[in-house]
């Protein structure tokens, strides 16, 4: 068999592999072989093949004292290096590192963990031009005083009138108790000369026609609802005051509102 | 008839159990009992005396009609390096191959017309000869074991002859798995150190090594101070100091070049080595972590340790009521057919592990509650679980002196270890200290959270990855 592998070239570790295997199987059917386990007994019925196959690559290992076990050093670290220092002097700082640096990869995997997950959850959230509808910007320069202009933002009716100064001073000087939802002029504006509501009466949701009504403000044609120049409910069957938005103004001549 | 001896027979214990004597309880009744203090008091006392090369003399008198008398030195595999690895264990084999004044036949002569038993060990540290005797033979014993150290023949031709049995000896210890594996266990944890050589060396220097690394190694190991003339039996201390004077007083003290052998610590790693073979039926697998030296303080706690997780061999009869916890569980899930806890120490560190022999499908479970084992030798060992373990041990230790020959070993082991023999006494003082806290303290110290050494010869599939050995020494829990 091993004459044979040694023709064979190239085909030669199969070979030989092939025999180690053979021989595992073969030494049940030996007879009266062997308490051990192992490949030496049935390799010890062909004496020549021990003192030949020793360091042979392909043969059969001697005996477990042959085992070399592998020098390691390219891989130990610095303290280790020294097979005549005691491991156990280094052993606390060695475990600590380990430690250390593991417990730190952890923290920053955990958080790089979050931004990941945050990032693909967040994408389901409201886009971009989703957000950008929700803002919008007017130009107040372009609204003459007196002047009711409507905007369309988030789907409703916006009125920013342009109030003159007697309607300021009107509105101001109304008497809480006669109103139904009472709130100060000045509870409702920034900046008295710019009146923003909402365009939806409080009642059942229609849009108020602008400078019509019996107080200066809007008139709503469905129920008969008046509202004055500051859009608190005077006369008619709706409950609340328009609502005033969120607004800011960016500076004296525009504003965002949303 | 049956009936009647059981009835007078019960009454009988009957009246034996109220008169509560135990005296006359006891299966001795009539001889004096001697309580088990009082027996560790009593028992003799081990001499100790040098003489002027530092050869130092050990004896026990226990009054047997037999005696053990041999030479341990402090000479083994640790001792040898990469080249001669092997010389110590080759020159066991010479010893009884014939002396300057005796031919082999001539020599096993003189000991088999005494009726005695001439043997020796090598192991990593030690290196014995002893001959077991007549108590009256001791000085022809001591006489011929001078001869086979001092004046060994060394001849050319028995060492070649010997050569072929060293590599047959080699051959079949593979047979015996338990040893390869504790040898690849001791290669792979003490890995590039002299602690790693196996005592039997590798087959290529039993195939090479001359007379003259033979009596290089003679030369420079076989020194008197490091060599102990231990004897017990019927045996007195005086005649044995005068038999070496006259035998031993030649054996030298000073080394070549003053080149004083130093043994240098030795790094332990934790490794692992596999030796897979799915055609074998068992697996043999030990893992263990660096302990405690032979003089270390910390050696009872860790005694009294393993003597918690003992042992177990499928053939116990206790099955559930096995005391060990480790045990009951293997009993009970079939886990192994074999385990003990062991502790080898040598002077300056040593091995404390579980060797387990198992089928292929337990591997993994075994593995698992041993290292559960440790854990819990580590955090949660009770007040009862160390009462037990006091007890177990004290015994094992008392019944291990079963005779001259043993009780000759410890001697020789003992003064050559510390120095000293260490009385029974002494040790049931220093069992007697170990509370729990003090088990967990150094279980904690040796065990918890270190890199174990594994080695596993066999079907070795399921046994798990490192890493996974690795995390199961410490608890999150903790």
């Amino acid at each position: 068999m091993l004459s044979l592998a040694a023709r064979s070239g190239a085909l030669s570790p199969y070979l030989q592999a092939t025999n180690v295997a053979v021989n595992g199987s073969l030494k049940a059917l030996l007879p009266g072989a062997v308490k051990g386990d192992s490949l030496l007994k049935s390799s010890s019925q062909k004496a020549p093949a021990i003192s030949a196959c020793v360091s042979a690559p392909g043969g059969i290992r001697m005996a477990h004292t042959d085992i070399k076990v592998p020098d390691f050093s390219d891989y130990r670290r610095p303290e280790l290096l020294d097979p005549k220092k005691s491991s156990q002097e280094s052993s606390e700082s060695r475990k600590t590192f380990s430690y250390l640096v593991t417990g730190a990869t952890a923290v920053v995997g955990v958080y790089t963990a979050k931004t990941v997950a945050t990032q693909f959850i967040s994408s389901m959230s409201a886009s971009a031009d989703v957000l950008a509808m929700s803002k919008i910007e007017v130009k107040l320069g372009e609204i003459p005083e007196g002047k009711n202009m409507t905007f369309k933002w988030r789907g409703k009716p916006l009125f920013i009138r342009h109030r003159t100064e007697k309607e300021i001073a009107t509105e101001e000087a109304v008497d809480m108790a006669m109103l139904r939802d009472p709130q100060h002029d000045k509870d409702r504006v920034a900046n008295p000369k710019w009146i923003i509501v909402i365009g939806v009466c409080t009642h059942l949701g229609c849009v108020p026609i602008a400078n019509a009504g019996d107080y200066g403000g809007y008139y709503c044609p469905c129920h008969g609802s008046h509202y004055d120049a500051s859009g608190r409910i005077r006369k008619g069957p709706a409950p609340l005051n328009l609502e005033v938005p969120y607004y800011e103004f960016t500076d004296d001549d525009t504003v965002v509102v949303g | 008839m049956a009936a009647s001896v059981c009835r007078v027979g019960s009454t009988v214990g009957r009246a034996l159990a109220k008169a509560r004597s135990p005296i006359l309880l006891s299966l001795r009744r009539g001889q004096a009992t001697v309580t088990y203090a009082q027996s560790l008091l009593g028992a003799p006392e081990t001499r100790l005396t040098a003489l002027d090369n530092g050869l130092r003399i050990a004896s026990e008198e226990t009054g047997h009609g037999t005696c053990t008398v041999g030479l341990w030195i402090n000479c083994g595999s640790r001792y040898e390096t990469e080249k001669n690895n092997g010389a110590g264990f080759f020159l066991e084999h010479m010893a009884f191959k014939g002396t300057k004044k005796h031919s082999q036949m001539a020599l096993e002569q003189q000991v088999e017309s005494m009726g005695a038993h001439l043997s020796a060990y090598t192991s990593r540290e030690h290196t014995a000869y002893y001959m077991k005797t007549l108590a009256k033979d001791l000085p022809k014993a001591v006489a011929l074991l001078s001869e086979v150290l001092q004046s060994n023949a060394l001849s050319e031709a028995d060492i070649e002859q010997q050569r072929s049995v060293v590599l047959k000896e080699l051959e079949e210890v593979e047979g015996s798995l338990q040893d390869v594996c504790l040898d690849l266990l001791h290669a792979t944890a003490f890995q590039g150190t002299p602690l790693g050589h196996s005592v039997l060396g590798p087959s290529q220097n039993a195939r090479t090594l001359s007379r003259q690394d033979l009596v290089d190694f003679i030369r420079s190991h076989y020194k008197a101070p490091r060599m102990v003339l231990a004897a017990a039996g019927g045996v007195t201390h005086e005649e044995l100091v005068e038999l070496a004077k006259q035998h031993f007083s030649g054996v030298s003290f000073e080394y070549e070049d003053d080149a004083v052998p130093v043994l240098s610590p030795c790094r332990f790693s934790g490794s692992e080595i596999r030796m897979r073979d799915d055609d074998m039926p068992l697996a043999h697998i030990a893992i263990a972590v660096e302990g405690a030296s032979a003089a270390s303080p910390d050696i009872v706690p860790l005694m009294v340790a393993n003597s918690i997780i003992g042992s177990y061999d499928i053939t116990f009869g206790g099955g559930k009521h096995l005391s060990s916890r480790l045990a009951r569980l293997a009993s009970e899930e079939s886990l192994c057919h074999s385990f003990q806890a062991f502790h080898s120490s040598y002077s300056d560190t040593g091995l404390l592990g579980i060797y387990f022999v198992t089928d292929k499908h337990h591997i993994d479970d075994m593995m698992h509650w041993s290292q559960n084992a440790w854990m819990n030798l580590c955090t949660t060992v009770t007040e009862s679980d160390i009462a037990r373990a006091k007890n177990a041990l004290k015994a094992s230790l008392v019944g291990q002196l079963n005779g001259t020959t043993p009780i000759c070993d410890d001697i020789g082991r003992h003064v050559l270890n510390y120095g000293r023999r260490i009385p029974l006494a002494e040790w049931d003082v220093r069992i007697n200290a170990v509370t729990p806290k003090m088990v967990r303290d150094v279980c904690s110290k040796y065990i918890y959270d270190k890199c174990p050494a594994v080695s596993a010869v066999g079907p070795i599939e399921q046994l798990p990855d490192y890493n996974r050995m690795r995390s199961a020494m410490y608890w999150l829990r903790f």
